[in-house]
């Protein structure tokens, strides 16, 4: 199972390395943003679980309440938002083999590894503020006042920032929905951390 | 259904030294607030001299900490008897309060020593324009304070929350949904303290993420003014979190009336199918009633208007119906003695269904669009939050500690308070309905005896809270050692 899982985030690594489907999800920044970059995360992310016990009693240790991790995460994520970063990515292809490594391995696997560790409060919280924020990113796309990136024009910029903010919609909507009608296991579910 | 609203577990002493501490910061806050709110209507009134520089400053500073103030001691109220029914966190909400004393500073700070006065709704793109009346950073300031606040508020309904999850499963459960369309039987819904709380972390959680959204981009545009976005979004974000976080002190505030009127009466609070779909009713009201604040913004699309007026007409009655009808069968003939706690509780919510009848006067497109820049608005929006919360807020306070007071005098506070507001709000009414503007620094000859008498009314209501805030807190410290709930 956990090599199964390990295999399956390595060979979703390769296809999404492929040119003709590195080039089609970034080809519209909308779908660069909004596709590419979270799969690239989702794949550190299926390999946490088989991973978690080769990850040295150090790093368990000093990742407190997973918000060592979380921090890490939100910073690899972050970098690879701003237009600059998308641009390099497309133009340089070290950048680009910097995307495809960072994202898994200081975005994703952070991420699936500090999740389990934060306490439900805390995943809700961390969940709360990343929608609004995912919004509020979308929004400013929309209202740069100039053409960000020299890869996309105007009109893909604003398609990504409504892309965006239609996410950030629709994940608050799910989430509410979950919530209400009471599977917020997501959120609230027992953590491997102190209490 | 009958619930079990009397005394179901006790609170711990940890828990009640939070909220008694909690109370005392809004004691203190609230009177110095109402100073503040006094000395723009003594000012108005040409009693005493205030550069009109100062008094937009003092306005952006009374609008957000009354604001402020309302939300923190209505959470002391809904915090302290959810907690009777499901586990909340006291570290959290200790760090509530952490935030807001953080974010309290900032604004403060940024008024006082910044000079902010864009007003506590800080319009896009206001704040960015001061006329040099104050730095970019002390607009900021002021926007980081707030933020400060959102993020405790944020942590405080997400644990509750969890605690309504842990014990209902869902927050649907909390509300009573079910219940409220005759899907499962009454005698299984959640107490009122509980529907109440999930009603209000639902709204909140809303308003405060569009919040935090409408924040972080102001503060973009602050630092990088060529970011700019359509500033009728933004208004429309802004009073959705405003709106909804000052509505929601409301329905914190009003389960102080749930759980302490049944205290005196001996009779448990009453609820029905009717009580959970009001909740229900309420909970998409207060979330979509917003746009009366926009009716005077002519490029809002029309159909938006016109449900902001419609709903305005209903928003606040289901919850406002089903609660004073239950107050009035649950006193009815039930023998209780009344006394300051009990008398301000039932005041609250005679405040609250007085302050809705200008409200949704207010809340008519035809009737605002003559009376929104007029006095008539603070003057309905004093009606329900000082005679109405607050007034279930002190009820609250006097309860829990001022019975342990050395100091006497609660009846002279409470008849102070009741007379001195009403009159500070029908000067603000009747000067409204003469179209005396609001928001002006200066009044014209013609308009100062409205003032006069709204400065007597304030000074008044100042002395009475003043008397029932000092009484609590010179009984602060028996009151924390104290654990009894009972009658008083």
């Amino acid at each position: 199972m956990s090599e199964g899982r390990l295999l399956a985030a390595a060979g979703f690594w390769v296809v999404l390395w492929l040119p003709p489907v590195r080039s089609a999800l970034e080809s519209d920044m909308a779908v660069h943003m909004a596709v590419q970059l979270p799969l690239l995360i989702a794949i550190g992310v299926l390999a946490a679980p088989p991973l978690r016990r080769f990850e040295p009693r150090l790093l368990a240790d000093a990742d407190w309440l997973g918000i060592p991790g979380l921090v890490l995460a939100a910073f690899a994520t972050s970098l690879w938002m701003l237009p600059r970063m998308l641009d390099q990515a497309l133009a340089d292809p070290l950048a680009e083999l910097g995307k495809f490594l960072s994202l898994p391995l200081l975005g994703g696997l952070p991420l699936g590894l500090s999740w389990r560790r934060m306490p439900g409060l805390g995943r809700a919280f961390v969940w709360a503020n990343f929608i609004p924020k995912l919004g509020a990113v979308g929004g400013l796309y929309l209202a740069a006042p100039t053409r960000l990136c020299a890869y996309y024009g105007v009109d893909q910029q604003a398609e990504a920032g409504w892309t965006l903010i239609t996410v950030a919609a629709a994940l608050g909507l799910v989430s509410f929905v979950a919530v209400f009608a009471g599977r917020p296991r997501a959120m609230f579910a027992p953590h491997d951390g102190p209490a | 259904m009958t619930t079990e609203a009397i005394g179901t577990r006790s609170t711990p002493i940890g828990a009640r030294t939070a909220v008694l501490a909690y109370l005392a910061v809004s004691g203190v806050v609230l009177l110095l607030m109402m100073l503040f709110g006094a000395t723009m209507r003594l000012a108005q009134a040409q009693w005493i001299s205030l550069d009109p520089t100062w008094f937009y400053i003092i306005l952006t500073m009374h609008g957000a900490g009354m604001v402020g103030i309302a939300g923190l001691s209505g959470a002391a109220v809904m915090w302290y008897f959810v907690g009777r029914y499901v586990p909340v966190s006291t570290a959290v909400f200790l760090a509530n309060l952490g935030f807001f004393l953080v974010g309290a500073v900032l604004i403060l700070g940024s008024g006082f020593i910044g000079g902010f006065a864009a007003a506590w709704t800080f319009l896009f793109p206001l704040p960015a324009h001061s006329g040099s009346l104050w730095s970019i950073n002390a607009a900021a300031c002021y926007l980081f304070g707030l933020i400060s606040i959102g993020v405790g508020f944020l942590l405080l309904h997400l644990d509750i929350v969890r605690g309504i999850l842990s014990v209902y499963g869902g927050l649907g459960a909390g509300l009573g949904f079910k219940q409220g369309f005759g899907l499962a039987p009454e005698d299984t819904g959640p107490p009122p303290a509980v529907a109440a709380s999930t009603m209000v972390a639902i709204v909140n959680i809303v308003g405060i993420v569009f919040g935090a959204a409408i924040l972080v981009m102001s503060l973009v545009n602050l630092y990088v003014p060529s970011f700019t976005f359509n500033a009728l979004v933004a208004k429309n974000m802004i009073y959705l979190f405003g709106h909804i976080f000052i509505n929601a002190t409301i329905y914190m505030a009003v389960i102080a009336v749930y759980e302490i009127l049944p205290r005196y009466t001996h009779r448990a609070w009453k609820t029905n199918w009717a009580f959970y779909l009001a909740w229900v009713m309420s909970t998409l009201m207060v979330l979509t009633v917003y746009p009366h604040h926009l009716l005077m913004d002519f490029a809002m699309p029309t159909w938006a208007l016109v449900a902001g007026q419609i709903i305005s007409w209903l928003s606040g009655l289901p919850v406002l119906l089903v609660t004073a009808f239950g107050a009035l069968t649950n006193t009815y003939r039930s023998g209780l003695k009344w006394d300051a706690a009990s008398g301000l509780v039932f005041l609250g919510v005679a405040g609250w269904a007085i302050g809705v009848i200008p409200a949704i006067l207010d809340g008519t497109i035809a009737i605002n669009s003559v009376m929104h820049n007029t006095q008539w608005v603070p003057g309905h929006f004093h009606t329900y939050l000082l005679l109405g919360m607050i007034a279930m807020m002190l009820g609250f306070m006097t309860w829990l500690g001022g019975a342990k007071s050395p100091l006497g005098l609660a009846p002279v506070g409470f008849w102070l308070y009741l007379v001195g507001g009403s009159i500070f709000v029908l000067a603000f009414l009747s000067a409204g309905s003469a179209s005396v503007p609001r928001r002006y620094a200066v009044h014209l000859q013609a308009w100062l005896p409205y003032d006069e008498i709204g400065s007597i009314g304030a000074c008044l209501a100042i002395a009475g809270v003043a008397i029932l805030v000092v009484r609590f807190l010179a009984g602060l410290r028996s009151a924390a050692a104290g654990g009894d709930d009972s009658v008083r």
